[in-house]
């Protein structure tokens, strides 16, 4: 008797998934032994920097891999050159030597440098396993970063070392806090300062996007290349977040709150004439604008008044659909086309009727019963949609044809020059977009501090006493949905400008799951927040074209792994970050309080209460 | 008059369908108050993962016979539904069992969509629905009635038997046995049946392990139903067994039975009797259970939820 296949892979499998456990176990417990061995020995922290740092010079200088995995002429041998020239540092290497150089300089500074090494270690950690990871994996194994034949190359080994001696260099000291710097600085130096570092900050993004080119099968090492330069930001972040810059910077512009954000839109405004300023990079960002306007929206309804909202693609659905029929597109049920302005302002009050009724339900309805009701409003949608009903939505069909915006002759989708400047097509609506998602982020900010704002956030505590308070909290509540609505239909008008064809399929339930995660990734009730999520969830695939069929799946774990580890988000909003993380009051967490006791009711019982 | 009753009889056949999953929502929701989103995705790998039973593991000359290769493929089925819903209780819903409420919602959404996802990347051949064995005897019972004729195959008799004596065995099982003591307790309040020596984590995983074998048994019968599996079916049958256990009342089984069987007939009967007939079949669902939800979120059977401190 044939046994069939299933059985062998089986027997395959089973041992290997124990195996894998085992490993992980055991690296577990050498990782914990290791660093129980090492922290109690301050006398090792400066050797070990020191060596950490000169071996990571040393990584930098040697070669990565036995042979020269691009020859051709794109990508650019400058950035992933592995073998043919070791002197010529520049890529990774360069970011290498570049964190070595500030490890050793840091060693023989007068300032607190635990921190500081800790943080560069990790990035150097980072770059030498991503790297080697992908040499590795196409260059043929294991020999590909050590030595095949006569050619020998220790350069991640050597730089992976480098950086778990810095960061065990870092543990051995005690923890040190991070210091405070004064804000009160004259203006104009705070103004310098803002203005420095914004633009460094769209510097940086500008690099990270054109990492590599656009990814993809043009480029395969887009993804790798993406991943070393994000982990090399890290180290530097964690560097200057060591010294308290970062804490400083950000202090500073709550301090001057309108300059920064006159500084932050103008910055904003500046990509497109950067090296990211391409139709690619612009399309993105108008899409990335579309997404974080709308989660901004559904930052209201679930950050703010704390009410799980899982249809809530439908109205940036009904945005659009309201915005194409109105578009003078053929397929459009009008005849006749409305200007733009005028077409936002129906799309918005559509889809804010439709929220409102969205949400009305929640006058009986409460928690995750609510959220699935608005799963049913949001699948009523898209089966309606789906089915063209009353004509309006195309159904498979959809509605092709959406012109693009013209205002004043300028049609939105043309290239443009200004001042002998070439800008790529797509500008114009990434330049809408960002005032648009300003605008979202103004009447965000204003409502979050009115009347009605504190009123959602006291119903999201605690919905009784809130009412007990004299909240009217039904009608709250349906004003939440409304005005988080409003902001998706604008957003959904933008959208079936700019994407030129609205398909019910583009308003599915995934997309409120990507639109939830957005929100969630970033932190729930933040507003930098949103945005953020909303950047990193599209642009990341972009850039890691490899896994692009994997996104979904990473979307699952990421929901997961953040409401199990981190569940205040990557950005976290003040008042959320107390209550969600267990923390103390000034936001520091309580492991890092360093309060003497652990006993029940003893002093950090104290402050998490 | 015919086409009435066969469109009854096509509701009964998929009601025993979603009565089958919804047993696992309710119960669940029932102990520890958590919509688990995945569940019905557990149903869909239970379909899948009878399927691989059947190609990967089943000897060519056993598959002919449907007592030997149909046992095995539910077999298959509900044991790896029953592992998965082992590794996600301990690992995304327990470490959250006392963090604000919508955390473990979010969690479950996470959940479902790796659950999903998992299975369109790595089964082979499921980015598209993929055709399951017939391994049951294919009968088709045809009466002659009034006005023409009706049908049953031997799958629909099969599919109402299976649910009925399911919901049945595990109404016993809740009620009488011990460990069914111990479920209800725990429902009723975690931390007095803790001091009553009733082990609240081991419940709990048991009313997981029951709902995800009855799902994975239902995928089973999915399958030999409709003749093949698809990825999108686990969100959809988890919607209509969530609105069926919300309908006859969570945490009730004999309301999850009767609100799955209450929510095939209304599918079939509205795809041929309402307007925009199949297109719309679905809608009037959802439209059934916002109502539900605003008017009588106990649902038929339910007790009114108590609020929570």
């Amino acid at each position: 008797m044939n046994i069939p296949i299933g059985w062998k892979y089986l027997a395959i499998f089973i041992p290997s998934v124990l195996g894998l456990i085992g490993l992980l176990v055991l690296i577990r417990f050498a990782w914990k032994k290791g660093t129980e061995y090492v922290t109690p020995r301050p006398t090792l922290s400066r050797p070990l920097s020191i060596g950490g740092a000169a071996l990571g010079i040393v990584a930098a200088l040697m070669p990565w891999a036995t042979f020269v995995l691009n020859e051709g002429a794109y990508p650019d041998k400058s950035t992933l050159q592995f073998f043919d020239s070791p002197w010529a540092v520049s890529g990774f290497r360069l970011h290498t030597l570049l964190l070595s150089l500030v490890a050793l300089a840091v060693v023989f500074a007068p300032i607190r440098k635990h921190r500081i090494h800790k943080a560069l270690g990790w990035s150097l950690i980072g770059i030498a396993l991503i790297n080697a990871a992908f040499i590795a994996g196409n260059g043929g194994g294991f020999g590909a970063i050590t030595s095949d034949g006569s050619s020998f190359a220790f350069g991640a080994v050597i730089g992976l070392v480098a950086g778990i001696a810095l960061v065990f260099s870092g543990k051995a000291g005690p923890v040190e806090p991070i210091p405070h710097l004064s804000t009160d600085v004259s203006r104009v130096v705070a103004y310098a300062v803002l203005v420095v570092s914004f633009t460094a900050l769209l510097l940086g993004v500008a690099m990270m996007l054109n990492a590599g080119g656009q990814g993809g099968v043009g480029n395969p090492y887009a993804g790798p290349i993406f991943l070393s330069l994000l982990a090399f930001f890290a180290g530097v972040l964690g560097a200057l977040h060591a010294v308290g810059v970062t804490g400083w910077i950000s202090r500073l512009s709550d301090k001057h709150k309108w300059f920064s954000i006159v500084v932050l839109l103008a910055v904003a405004l500046g990509l497109p004439f950067t090296e990211a300023g391409t139709d690619y990079w612009m399309t993105t960002a108008t899409n990335i604008g579309v997404y974080a306007a709308t989660a901004i929206g559904l930052n209201i309804v679930v950050g703010l008044a704390g009410l799980l909202d899982l249809g809530y693609v439908a109205f940036l659905g009904i945005g659009a659909f309201v915005a194409a029929n109105f578009s003078g597109a053929a397929a459009a049920k009008m005849g006749f086309e409305l200007p733009f302005l005028v077409a936002v302002i129906i799309a918005a009050i559509v889809a804010g009727v439709f929220g409102a009724v969205v949400g009305s339900p929640t006058l009986r309805v409460r928690g995750d019963y609510l959220a699935i009701v608005t799963l049913a409003f949001g699948e009523i949608f898209k089966k309606s949609a789906q089915n063209d009903i009353g004509g309006l939505t195309g159904g498979a069909n959809a509605i092709p044809g959406v012109p693009p915006i013209n205002w004043f002759g300028l049609s939105f989708d043309k290239p443009l020059e200004i001042a002998g400047v070439k800008l790529p097509s797509g500008v114009m609506y990434y330049v809408l977009i960002i005032v648009l998602v300003a605008l979202v982020m103004v009447v965000f900010a204003n409502l979050k501090n009115s009347r009605i704002g504190r009123s959602w956030i006291a119903i999201r505590e605690d919905e009784d006493a809130a009412r007990a308070m004299g909240i009217k909290t039904g009608k709250a509540k349906i004003l939440a949905f409304l005005i988080g609505a409003t902001l998706a239909g604008v957003a959904g008008a933008v959208f079936a400008h700019k994407t030129s064809t609205v398909a019910y399929d583009s308003f599915q339930f995934i997309e409120s799951v990507t639109l939830l995660a957005a929100v969630i990734l970033g932190g729930m009730g933040s507003i930098p927040g949103a945005v953020l999520g909303a950047a990193l969830l599209l642009v990341l695939p972009e850039k890691l074209r490899e896994f692009a069929d994997y996104r979904l799946i990473l979307f699952g774990f990421a929901l997961i792994l953040i409401m199990r580890f981190r569940p205040q988000g990557l950005v976290p909003d003040k008042h959320r970050r107390a209550e969600l993380a267990n923390e103390g009051a000034e936001g520091v967490p309580i492991e890092e309080l360093n309060l003497p006791d652990d006993t029940p009711g003893g002093a950090k019982a104290q402050v998490a209460r | 008059m015919a086409t009435l009753l066969q469109q009854l009889i096509n509701g009964l056949v998929l009601g025993g369908l979603i009565a089958l999953i919804a047993l696992g929502y309710t119960m669940v929701y029932g102990i520890i108050q958590l919509i688990n989103f995945a569940h019905g995705e557990v149903f869909m790998v239970g379909g899948f993962a009878s399927l691989a039973t059947y190609s990967y593991f089943i000897p060519e000359s056993w598959r002919s016979d449907w007592w030997v290769a149909l046992p095995l493929m539910a077999l298959g089925g509900a044991l790896v539904a029953v592992i998965l819903a082992v590794i996600m209780e301990r690992f995304a819903y327990r470490p959250l069992r006392n963090a604000p409420r919508l955390a473990p919602l979010i969690t479950a959404l996470g959940v479902s969509v790796v659950l999903k996802e998992a299975v369109r990347l790595f089964y082979p051949g499921a980015t598209a629905p993929v055709p399951f064995p017939r391994v049951f005897v294919d009968e088709q019972y045809t009466f002659e009635i009034f006005d023409g004729t009706i049908t049953i195959g031997s799958t629909a008799i099969l599919m109402i038997a299976v649910s009925v004596i399911g919901a049945v065995v595990l109404q016993t099982y809740i009620t009488k046995s011990r460990m069914g003591r111990a479920m209800r307790a725990t429902a009723q309040d975690p931390d007095t049946a803790r001091l009553m020596g009733v082990n609240p984590n081991r419940t709990i995983v048991l009313t997981f392990v029951i709902g995800a074998a009855l799902a994975g048994i239902a995928g089973v019968l999915y399958g030999i139903q409709i003749t093949n599996v698809d990825t999108e079916v686990g969100f959809l049958y988890g919607i209509f067994a969530f609105t069926a256990a919300v309908l006859g009342g969570v945490g009730s089984i004999k309301g999850a039975v009767i609100g799955g069987f209450a929510i095939g007939l209304i599918k079939s009967l509205a795809g041929q009797y309402f307007p925009g007939g199949t297109q719309y079949d679905l809608v009037w669902i959802f439209v059934l259970l916002i109502v539900v939800l605003v008017f009588r979120p106990q649902g038929l059977f339910g007790e009114p939820e108590r609020v929570r401190a």
